[in-house]
């Protein structure tokens, strides 16, 4: 036990102290960045990332890659808004309609790249378009404002600060890693993406768990459209352009493979961490955009860089 | 042996993080000199010249008045990642600064943010964009608006236009993206020039700000409506695109183009007649407005919050 929990934070040592790293630099460079606040708010302003990158996570494991997350999380923000707004209903009964439709994407996603053997970077891409034309007719582009009604759940709970949204997002975080980890389907997963051949060779149909693999993703995208329409109180059509290549960052950083069979949940969670800290660092510091993004990428590579070394020395080790 | 440094690291770290967060509470910072103020200034994309522009003078004028307040600028990757600019107002509020002025990506989406701020104790002025009243009003805020009538702008450059311009012509029309107010603005003042002239707008479209967008659809518009005289685009980023777009099309001579915002390209394009007129709503000094405004509302609790009206004035040929 006490060897397996050694094991483990091993495994993400290298990942920690990239976090640690930016942590102190920016306390010591930033007088405001070391306070429970500005973490406390690094959290809150993350969950749609967190649960976009516990989908994406299961995705690149089976070897496949979902490039419609940014989309689809608009179109099920414009559901949520449309409902809430335009047909008052509440959010007890809205978010199911929400899930169901950005599961529908998934299982689409995952469905036709599976039965017609079509890349999945090429059906996601697709998806990509027609899920962000489906939230501009649905909302007819407009940005609807919901209001308090969805707020809850992006708000900080009084007693720890935290959201309840973070907290269901970490609970993500950690059903993932179970799922991965200690189940039957997450072997299955991680089989299919080293070797889908030697898998339905061994007799098991591979089909229905690289789709549920899709479709979990796209529930989780459904929940980060929650969350973010929470905490913007308005659903956005424009939402979340670009979150896909966010969200394949904070995987890669977590040293999950593009080409499949090796990830972690928890890894990906620290990648995230990872770049909403030094987003948040570099804004306190008010640095310039140009240098954002250079910094931005170098530390993204960075991370994967120290990720390697340490598999290689880890390696040895053992 | 690894682990042992990796817990104790961990360790230093809550240590750290908790006995800060309780001498310093609520983003009160003792130790910086107690008067002088830090300005947060929130910008859209920062990519896009004429918001550069702003910040850069609100920089220079920083840089003058050093000792009455500090400034930190920030702006978002592109126009619309509205979620990172709401997660930088929470930021800035947990860097504690005194004031925010911004110029919101949505008119609508960034007022709770806003508001949170303000009950924190927060300035927040509002710039460029103007925050949607209704939602200001359920959300029962109230944030000043520092700016210029984008309308009456676009209005004076229609206007201008129109002089050029028979009754009875044909335009097209290059909106901005359409849920900010700004572009609502623009579109009302133009559409407003033409009706009054009795030129019929054929084909009105969002080119969402951007160039290579305005490129694409101002080509489109010109071949599915040969006939029109002159492209009305609601930026200036807008009508460069659309210089290109009749300048592949061969109609370089007989289509005019009137833009908005009168970013340094432009002033260019006037001179050598490609573009006809501009309207400048002296965006060097835009945020700067609102800096001055925000100040004032920090040194004075009392003042009222009052919006503020900036200049708008048309550009052509014969004024640069």
């Amino acid at each position: 036990m006490k060897h397996q929990l050694t094991q483990s934070v091993l495994q993400y040592a290298g990942l920690l102290g990239v976090l640690l790293l930016l942590i102190a630099v920016f306390s010591l460079s930033s007088e405001n960045f070391f306070q429970m606040q500005t973490l406390v708010t690094i959290a809150n302003s993350n969950p749609d990332l967190i649960f976009v990158s516990v989908g994406m996570t299961m995705v690149l494991i089976v070897g496949g890659i979902d490039l419609s997350v940014g989309s689809v999380l608009a179109l099920g923000s414009a559901v949520l808004g449309v409902l809430m707004v335009h047909y008052e209903w509440g959010l007890l009964a809205a978010l199911p309609v929400c899930l169901l439709a950005t599961g529908l994407c998934g299982l689409f996603n995952g469905m036709v790249s599976v039965w017609f053997s079509i890349p999945s970077f090429i059906v996601t891409l697709g998806m990509l378009e027609m899920a962000r034309g489906g939230s501009k007719v649905l909302t007819d582009s407009q940005s609807l404002y919901i209001g308090r009604s969805i707020e809850g759940f992006g708000e900080p709970l009084q007693s720890i600060s935290l959201s309840p949204a973070f907290l269901v997002a970490v609970g993500s975080v950690i059903v993932g890693q179970f799922l991965l980890t200690k189940t039957v389907f997450g072997r299955y997963l991680v089989a299919i993406g080293t070797n889908a051949e030697a898998v339905r060779m061994s007799g098991i149909r591979t089909a229905p768990i690289t789709v549920a693999a899709f479709v979990i993703s796209g529930v989780l995208v459904g929940m980060a459209a929650l969350a973010q329409t929470s905490r913007l109180s308005t659903a956005d059509p424009n939402a979340a352009i670009g979150l896909e290549l966010a969200a394949i960052a904070a995987c890669v950083i977590g040293g999950t493979s593009l080409m499949g069979g090796r990830g972690s949940v928890i890894a990906s969670f620290i990648g995230v961490l990872i770049i909403a800290v030094l987003q948040s660092g570099l804004a306190q510091l008010g640095v310039e955009d140009a240098t954002k993004q250079l910094i931005t990428g170098a530390v993204i590579i960075l991370a994967v860089l120290l990720d390697a070394l340490r598999s290689r020395f880890g390696k040895s080790d053992a | 042996m690894r682990s042992a440094w990796f817990s104790i690291a961990l360790l230093v770290l809550f240590v750290g993080c908790s006995s800060k967060s309780s001498t310093a509470p609520t983003g009160g910072d003792q130790d910086a000199s107690p008067a002088r103020p830090k300005v947060a200034l929130i910008m859209k994309s920062l990519a896009n010249e004429f918001f550069s522009t702003m910040a850069d003078g609100a920089k220079t004028h920083q840089s003058e008045h050093a000792d009455q307040y500090d400034l930190v600028v920030n702006g978002i990757k592109d126009e619309r990642d509205l979620s990172r600019q709401v997660a930088l107002v929470d930021e800035m509020v947990a860097a504690g600064v005194s004031a925010i002025v911004i110029a919101p990506a949505d008119s609508k989406a960034l007022v709770p943010a806003l508001r949170k701020a303000k009950e924190k104790g927060v300035v927040v002025v509002n710039i460029d964009n103007r925050l949607d009243r209704d939602v200001m009003e359920s959300e029962s805020v109230q944030i000043p608006f520092v700016g210029p009538d984008n309308r009456a702008g676009a209005q004076k450059v229609g206007d201008f236009l129109a002089t050029r311009l028979q009754k009875g012509d044909k335009v097209a029309v290059l909106e901005g993206i359409r849920t900010s107010f700004n572009a609502q603005q623009r579109h009302a003042g133009f559409l407003a020039a033409m009706k009054q002239a009795g030129v019929e707008v054929v084909s009105s479209q969002s080119a969402q700000w951007e160039m290579s967008q305005a490129n694409t659809i101002a080509a489109s518009m010109l071949s599915e409506h040969p006939e029109i005289k002159a492209i009305l685009a609601a930026n200036d980023s807008m009508a460069l695109g659309a210089i290109a777009a009749v300048k592949s099309a061969g109609r370089a001579d007989d289509v005019l183009i009137v833009g908005f915002d009168n970013i340094s390209a432009v002033q260019s394009a006037i001179r050598d007649g490609k573009v006809l007129a501009t309207a400048d709503q002296y965006g060097g000094k835009l945020a700067v407005f609102g800096i001055e405004t925000a100040l004032q509302l920090v040194n004075d609790q009392s003042a009222a919050a009052d919006d503020v009206e900036t200049p708008v004035d048309l550009v052509t040929a014969e004024t640069l």
